[in-house]
């Protein structure tokens, strides 16, 4: 019957393409087909002679392995240059050079305390109706030793380096502010005093500009201790 | 089917993005306290930057700061601590940590390893609190940090040092990046 035949034929090449197209992936996926020998021979040469499937070569899973450590974020991701991560030796030695002076000036400044309630504490004695010369002398040096003590502690602050770009906010602006006010008062409190003393040498009553030596030496304390106390207490 | 896969796959991006994701310093707040028996100080500094990236429910955070940036209202002061900690020399702090990511408003406790004044100090087990703010995160707590921790010698006023106990306050809002 060549129907038949047709249809023999027909399912003949059918299970030959069905093969041909399943054979891979049986050959891979199923140990049925081992038990060919010949076929078992093959697929082992085919393994041994490379390019194997990585899967098929090593079956079993991959060993756990832990998830990798988060990257750590650097300062450059944060956006920080390397000129801005790098510190300058020199700017720090010009740092150092500075607060080394100003606790000098500090410390020169409350030493100077010393002096300077000693000369107030001679002012009584040296007035004109109860005072006499030696007394005045002695009011006079220690006058002298302050306004010494005085220019040295003003001296570091003002040699002190000055740091480029610094805005000086805060109270110590009333600090410095305070400064002018009792250096000036440093420079006339000696001057009018000498020009008293000499009055009263002279046999004269102390008079004129002179009569402001009392007044300008209490202004000149006052603005000394409110300078002490800028720094010292927080307002 | 297909269609659905690719649906489901875009369904898991924004989780797997949270998972591991990374977040950026918004605004912060970091202030150090020093205590002198007549007055006490606060510098603070809103300059800082910060980084954080995210990895399986664990964060690797960096933050750093210009020394500088520092502000205690007084400039005499502040070069002055810029002075004492080398910050010329070493002109950055840096806090590295490692921390859980917080989903919700939580307590964390951190491990903390601050870069200073050319001298690295570690604070295991810090408390940080942590609040969702719609979509930020503000982490803020406070670092028990010392002078002697950094070999920093305590300053002095009218000869009478700061005390060596010098607690920062960290207060950071982190927005994802």
């Amino acid at each position: 019957m060549p129907m038949d035949d047709f249809r023999q034929t027909l399912r003949k090449l059918a299970a030959a393409v069905l093969f041909l197209t399943l054979a891979p992936v049986l050959r891979a996926d199923s140990d049925e087909w081992r038990f060919l020998p010949s076929l078992q021979a093959a697929l082992e040469t085919s393994a041994d002679q490379g390019n194997p499937d990585p899967e098929q070569a090593n079956p079993s899973p991959p060993p756990e392995t832990p998830p990798p450590a988060p990257s750590q974020p650097s300062l450059q991701d944060l956006g920080f240059t390397p000129e801005q991560q790098i510190g300058s030796v020199e700017r720090q030695a010009l740092l150092d050079k500075r607060t080394r002076m100003l606790k000098i000036h500090q410390r020169l400044g409350l030493i100077t305390i010393i002096p300077f309630v000693a000369t107030l504490a001679t002012a009584g004695g040296a007035k004109e109706h109860e005072g006499g010369s030696s007394q005045r002398n002695l009011h006079a040096a220690l006058g002298l030793v302050t306004a010494a003590m005085y220019i040295a502690t003003a001296s570091y602050a003002i040699r002190a380096p000055k740091i480029e770009g610094m805005r000086t906010r805060g109270q110590i602006r009333w600090h410095k502010a305070l400064a002018w006010v009792h250096g000036v008062g440093m420079v006339l409190t000696p001057i009018l005093g000498a020009m008293a003393r000499n009055q009263l040498d002279n046999g004269e009553k102390v008079h004129g500009i002179a009569k402001a030596h009392s007044t300008v030496a209490a202004i000149t304390v006052a603005a000394y201790a409110a300078a002490i106390a800028t720094v010292a207490i927080k307002f | 089917m297909i269609r659905l896969r690719c649906l489901l796959l875009l369904l898991a991006v924004p989780a797997i993005a949270r998972a591991n994701g990374q977040w950026v310093l918004e605004r912060s707040t970091l202030a150090y306290h020093v205590s002198h028996p007549l007055h006490d100080t606060d510098g603070v500094s809103h300059a800082a930057r910060g980084k954080a990236v995210c990895r399986s429910g664990e964060c690797e955070v960096l933050v750093a700061a210009p020394v500088k940036s520092f502000d205690s209202g007084d400039s005499n002061r502040d070069l002055h601590m810029v002075q004492v900690v080398d910050g010329a020399r070493y002109p950055l702090v840096s806090v590295r940590l490692r921390a859980p990511e917080a989903k919700d408003s939580a307590e964390i406790h951190c491990d903390l390893q601050i870069e200073f004044a050319g001298k690295t100090a570690t604070y295991p087990q810090v408390p940080f609190t942590v609040t969702d703010e719609g979509g930020e995160r503000r982490i803020s707590g406070t670092i028990p940090a010392k002078l002697s921790d950094f070999g920093i010698p305590p300053p002095s006023l009218l000869a009478v040092p700061v005390k060596n106990d010098m607690p920062i306050r960290v207060d950071t809002v982190w927005r994802p990046a």
